[in-house]
């Protein structure tokens, strides 16, 4: 090892200990795997690669090991996600796993209504006989699950093919719809299939990044790493009504008013037809519909002077930037959540994917309408969780694909439900009118995650039976379950994710549950044997056998990965991107769709898709004069924090209580002081929440972070018509001082 | 497989075998060491720590550039994990200034570490020499087997770098990964920065005593404690301009601080005792009770004392520090006062071959106050406005005072201990009421702070605090010599203790700027 200085001196004086117990607990050694130094007492004996379990950026994380069991991680430096980073989430994501609320047994609430530990052949026989009960006397239709964007792709199949294929029911959806599903729509009536186009390199590559929606610099810090390598001095526009971290960091900060993000952008488009900087060649030979979308805009209020005064953009900023776009450089779109929780966000994201495709920045490096995606395994849950679309993008309404499916799985084609399943909010109301008697939870805290939560409170009473399965028995959901089955959690089982540039990559079984809980995967096969369908599912005997039946569940359709041999060829590759067809002899490690212009609608064009902007579904008005806006909070913070709670870096890094930001101006004027309590109303709900006053909330708005469960009530039940996204980013409200 | 799951050789169940294959951990060993195998690690990192080894009148420092800090925390995350910390220790702290820039909104996550100071407040402070600035790299390092967890650094340090580790009885701090700078390795936070927010470079240690010298000119970050104290080397650097009246994200947020009540128990009756050493020399008539009192209050105190340390059997360093530490300072002068203090007592009960002169109590008395000198200046010299010399100062010497007049009153009324009593009372009246006035004052400073935690977070205690002293005033007032005085003794030490809990209580400790609060 090459010295520069001297290490710290070991050998002690007579006053002077420089050595001893406890400076060994730290003091650093060269250890191997490419690790460098590290300290004596957590130097491991081997390491291994897995792909962070929380959100859709996909890291890979160099578990270190000893005697075979993970007792640290660092960033893998290999892998082309993350190139050696992680954000703090991924390097807690141990601390969770070693928490003492973890689920250890399985749960059955006695007649005293307390929750009792049973042994798992109680558990199993319970959930049968009472799911059996129901589908008996109400029909399969009265059983229906809801799941997840946080399990492995396998387990998620696995689920969808139990519940519908085995157990019989039809209806079961995720918390995607809670977050996808807006991107997942607009892809498939502009593309002909949900394909975000991108990759990540794209973010090097690109000359005018637009930002909508995303606080990328906290929700996704390692996606906003590569917009920072990126050396072509790029115009960083970001959109959004807060000054947001992100934006601070971007070169233009648009802060338009909430909601105005579909006028904006139709006036942008109608800016760039004026000035014709349009690829009139790609638009011909790839595209339908540019003639009616240029009539709309043409013939709609989208002049600069309307739409300036719509979305207090001046028009100066918006010419400036049709020019950039115009003047050749490479425009890449990138959304999250501000868009997708919108009650009209599939046009907002169609929007950005007109503009791409008017201008002909799809397809080639630097370019796209790319959506980013929320959790680590949301698009594993858009192919192949078996719910919305039948497994690997097929649809249940098509004969073709279920006996296409039903062949391969060696099922009855009359296993395959022929109708599509309700949508998140379509089964809440079900169970709300009486219709869906049994509700099975996995993954999922929808008793905080739920948009008008008050409005779900009221749901439990409705249902005969309802499971939870959960790597925690507190949160808020499982403490309403009658059954709750513990679930091992990332890092304690095997399988499979997909990011939002389309990598699968692999994780790993790097701990031991603790107690009984077992993978989900088990945990299905189990209940495929109590319930007497084991043997539709004597295929699926581990997640790797299923991720080979995903090769040939996928086999001719657009997300194909029949070239992938199994998980080995995963981890040589540092993940793999689909498509990869059988056959492919050799690929990039950074691949992107539509190079070639041909888009998954049969005849191989993409659409132009477009609605007039709708009204609001709750103005604000003199009674609830303030827009609610809610969102992300921290980099340390994830969704309803049942496992980001758990780690103490991770508490350290967020405020510990919920609070709202406020424009100072707006608190002077209620006479609010700087952490006040407020009551914040709303037609739903009041809560009591600390004020955070600051400039970076625009005045008329609050902002609340989505990670304190409080903050629900005061949301309202409105959904975009086309992906049943619910809309949790604007209604109205009210302050006081408390 | 599922239909394998009775049909198996064994008796096992298909949830026994379930659970078992959940319990095996089947990572295959051939998967592991594919890569780094071989040769040394420098990582991607070169560009960000300097190529030389600093000169003379040179040393490392960090470097943020604010302006690729965009608050994703990786930076603490990463070096709680490469360094092996606790749980809940971290040695980078994150937190959020927020302000108007060009009449739009401010905010800027700030990463925080050990400054390095070039004057570090903890080596001056540390009693024990735990501290080294490393002559070559200005490094401030700790030695944690040299730690005695006095925690007096903790205090010392205007940044709250130190962290105290409760399990290891020791404070641990960042040493700017020494080890890993040591073979050319970037630290972890540096490592870990997704964004090369976080460098190391080499600065002159006189610009930055120069930047120190001018007690008028901005702080070196908005928000962040001013470098004239301990010149801190970090530089936070960006090409836009930064606010300066920024103010941190929790900078109304009231901060109750430890109460160590060790150090609360040690102070009072330290200070007791001395008062009622005085009182021994002054009514000799009284000496011993009033000897045995002032010892039994000494042996106490400094028992407490004792329970503070995170390793006590390591105290005996204590006097390695004496040329800079005041906490060295004390407990040396302290060592010398119980011995002295005990002999006396001893000798009262004792018949010697010779007498002992008077002045030996007087010599003692003198001693004990000088002991008391140096515990002011322990809390004066951390900088922090509620402990200043007057104030700390007041409340010290005022309850030797109090002390004094009370031993007084109870063992020999004498107008004297009258006299005693009202100018301590009067000290520490005008103490809390220049306190309480800060409560008018339009800026959240520290003053104001400090009277807020008393009258928000302490409201009771405070109210007790001059119940008990007043009314244990009164007691002795009226019932001088009498079991009713004793009764008025004992409210008035409540008394002084519940200043002494409130004295750790409402400090306001300076740090970096925190995040949102709540």
């Amino acid at each position: 090892m090459k010295t520069r200085f001297a290490p710290r001196p070991e050998s002690n004086t007579a006053f002077r200990q420089w050595n001893g117990p406890l400076t060994k607990e730290i003091v650093q050694r060269p250890s191997e795997f490419g690790l460098g130094q590290l300290p004596q007492r957590t130097q491991p004996d081997a390491t291994t690669d897995s792909v962070c379990g929380y959100c859709g950026t996909g890291c890979s994380l160099k578990v270190h090991l000893k005697d075979s069991e993970a007792i640290n991680l660092s960033a893998n430096q290999s892998y082309p996600v993350n190139m050696g980073m992680a954000c703090p989430k991924g390097w807690e994501a141990l601390a969770p796993l070693s928490a003492p609320d973890r689920a250890t047994t399985p749960l059955l609430r006695n007649e005293a209504g307390e929750m009792e530990p049973i042994s798992w052949e109680k558990a199993m026989e319970t959930l049968v006989s009472r799911f059996k009960g129901i589908k008996e006397q109400h029909g399969g239709e009265a059983l229906s699950w809801l799941s997840t964007g946080q399990i492995p792709s396998e387990e998620m199949a696995f689920l969808g093919s139990l519940c519908k294929f085995g157990i019989g029911m039809v209806h079961g959806d995720g918390n995607t719809r809670q977050c996808m599903a807006t991107a997942v729509t607009a892809y498939k009536q502009s593309f002909g299939f949900d394909s975000p186009p991108y990759t990540y390199q794209d973010f090097e590559e690109s000359d005018v990044l637009v930002f909508i929606g995303s606080n990328a610099c906290i929700a996704h810090p390692i996606m906003w790493q590569r917009v920072m390598r990126n050396r072509r001095n790029p115009d960083i526009y970001v959109i959004d009504p807060r000054r947001t971290e992100t934006a601070m960091a971007a070169t233009h900060h648009l802060q338009l008013k909430p909601k105005a993000d579909l006028t904006l952008l139709y006036g942008l488009a109608r800016l760039l037809i004026e000035k014709d900087y349009i690829d009139h060649d790609y638009v011909a030979a790839h595209t339908e519909g540019f003639e009616d979308f240029r009539a709309f805009l043409l013939n709609g209020p989208y002049g600069l002077a309307e739409v300036s005064a719509e979305s207090g953009i001046e028009e100066s900023a918006l010419i400036e930037l049709a020019q950039k776009i115009g003047s050749g450089k490479r425009l890449s779109f990138w959304w999250t959540m501000g868009v997708n929780q919108s009650y009209e966000g599939t046009r907002v994201a169609q929007a950005m994917i007109n503009i791409c495709l008017m201008t002909g920045n799809i397809g080639k490096p630097g370019t796209g309408a790319n959506s980013i995606t929320g959790q680590c395994n949301a698009m594993g849950s858009r192919l192949f969780s078996n719910s919305t679309n039948l497994l690997g993008g097929h649809k249940f309404t098509s004969a073709e694909d279920r006996a296409k499916i039903a062949g391969i799985l060696k099922i009855d084609e009359s296993d395959i439900p022929q109708k599509d399943s309700l949508a998140f909010d379509q089964i809440l109301e079900g169970v709300e009118e009486g219709r869906i008697k049994g509700l099975w939870i996995i993954a999922t805290n929808t008793a905080h995650s739920w948009i008008n939560q008050n409005r779900w409170n009221r749901l439990r009473e409705k249902l005969d039976f309802l499971v939870v399965q959960d790597m925690y028995h507190n949160t808020v959901t499982a403490q309403a379950a009658d059954l709750v089955l513990p679930a091992a959690g990332w890092g304690e089982k095997e399988g499979t994710f997909i990011n939002s540039e389309r990598r699968i990559g692999r994780i790993r079984k790097v701990r031991r549950a603790p107690g009984q809980a077992l993978a989900d995967f088990h945990i299905f096969q189990l209940i495929a044997h109590y319930w007497g369908c084991g043997e539709k599912f004597a295929r699926w005997t581990s997640p790797e056998a299923v991720f080979k039946i995903f090769t040939e569940v996928t086999q001719g359709q657009p997300c194909d990965i029949s070239g992938i041999k199994d998980y080995k060829m995963l981890e040589e590759n540092g993940g793999i991107q689909w498509p990869l067809p059988a056959g492919t002899e050799t690929f990039e490690k950074q691949r992107r769709l539509f190079a070639d212009g041909k888009y998954f609608h049969p005849n191989g064009r993409a659409k132009f898709l477009f609605d007039a902007p709708q009204a609001l579904p709750e103005s604000t008005d003199e009674e609830f004069p303030f827009v609610l806006l809610t969102g992300r909070g921290s980099s340390s913070q994830w969704h309803t924090q049942t496992r980001t709670s758990k780690s103490d870096v991770l508490r350290k890094l967020y405020p510990a209580k919920a609070y709202i930001e406020m424009n100072p101006e707006d608190a002077q004027r209620l006479g609010i002081k700087q952490d006040d309590q407020v009551v914040v109303r709303s037609r739903r709900g009041a809560i009591t929440i600390a004020a955070h006053l600051t400039p970076i909330t625009q005045v008329g708005a609050i902002f609340a972070p989505m990670h304190y469960r409080e903050v629900n009530q005061l949301t309202m039940s409105s959904f975009d018509p086309h992906s049943r996204e619910p809309s949790y980013k604007h209604c109205a409200v009210q302050i006081r001082k408390a | 497989m599922i239909s394998n799951f009775q049909s198996a050789d064994t008796d096992e169940t298909p949830i026994d075998r379930l659970l078992r294959e959940q319990a095996q951990l089947q990572t295959p060993v051939t998967d592991f060491s594919r890569r780094f195998d071989e040769g040394e690690f420098e990582g991607p990192f070169r560009e960000l720590i300097p190529l030389e080894n600093p000169k003379e009148g040179e040393q490392f420092a960090f470097e943020v550039d604010l302006d690729r800090c965009t608050g994703c925390k990786a930076c603490v995350a990463g070096c709680h994990s490469l360094n092996g910390l606790e749980e809940h220790e971290t040695w980078r702290d994150v937190g959020l200034i927020q302000g108007v820039r060009d009449e739009k909104a401010y905010q800027q996550t700030i990463t925080t570490a050990c400054h390095h100071c070039v004057d570090p407040g903890c080596l001056n402070g540390c009693p024990v020499d735990a501290y080294e600035k490393d002559p070559k790299t200005g490094i401030v390092l700790h030695l944690d087997d040299q730690c005695i967890g006095c925690q007096y650094c903790v205090l010392k340090c205007p940044y709250d770098v130190p962290k105290y580790s409760k399990r290891l009885g020791i404070v641990r701090k960042c040493d700017m990964c020494y080890n890993r700078l040591s073979v050319g390795e970037a630290p972890a936070c540096v490592q870990s920065c997704p964004t090369e927010a976080i460098r190391i470079t080499t600065v002159k240690k006189t610009d930055k005593e120069g930047a120190a010298a001018i007690a008028s000119a901005p702080a070196f970050l908005p928000a962040a404690p001013h470098q004239s104290y301990t010149k801190p080397t970090t530089a936070y650097v960006s090409t836009r301009s930064v606010p300066q009246d920024a103010v941190a994200g929790d900078a109304t947020a009231l901060r109750p601080q430890h109460a160590h009540w060790p150090l609360v128990i040690m102070l009072a009756l330290t200070q007791i005792s001395v008062g009622l050493a005085a009182a021994a020399a002054i009514w000799t008539t009284r000496q011993p009770a009033l000897l045995v009192a002032s010892s039994v209050f000494a042996m106490i105190g400094l028992a407490a004392s004792v329970l503070h340390l995170g390793q006590p059997l390591k105290a005996w360093r204590a006097f390695l520090g004496v040329t800079h530490s005041w906490l060295s300072r004390e407990i040396v002068t302290f060592g010398g006062y119980a011995p002295l203090l005990f002999g006396l007592t001893a000798a009262q009960f004792i018949s010697l071959p010779f007498e002992i002169p008077a002045f030996a109590l007087w010599a003692t008395v003198a001693v004990g106050f000088a002991g008391v000198f140096t515990s002011v200046m322990i809390y004066a010299d951390t900088q922090r406005p509620f402990w200043k010399f007057a104030f700390s100062g007041s409340r010290f010497f005022g309850t030797s005072l109090i002390a004094l007049g009370a031993g007084g009153c109870v063992f020999g009324s004498c107008p004297m201990s009258f006299i005693a009593l009202t100018l301590g009372l009067v000290l520490k009246a005008m103490v809390d009421i220049t306190g309480m006035i800060e409560l008018c004052n339009p800026e959240f400073g520290p003053g104001k702070h400090s009277a807020l935690i008393q009258l928000e977070c302490e409201r009771e205690v405070f109210i007790s605090r001059w119940l008990f002293t007043l009314v244990g005033i009164a007691m002795l007032w009226f019932g001088a010599q009498s079991a009713f005085a004793l009764g008025g003794a004992l409210l008035i030490l409540g008394g002084e203790i519940t200043e002494r809990y409130l004295f750790f209580r409402a400090v306001a400790a300076p740090k970096m700027p925190g995040g949102i609060a709540s």
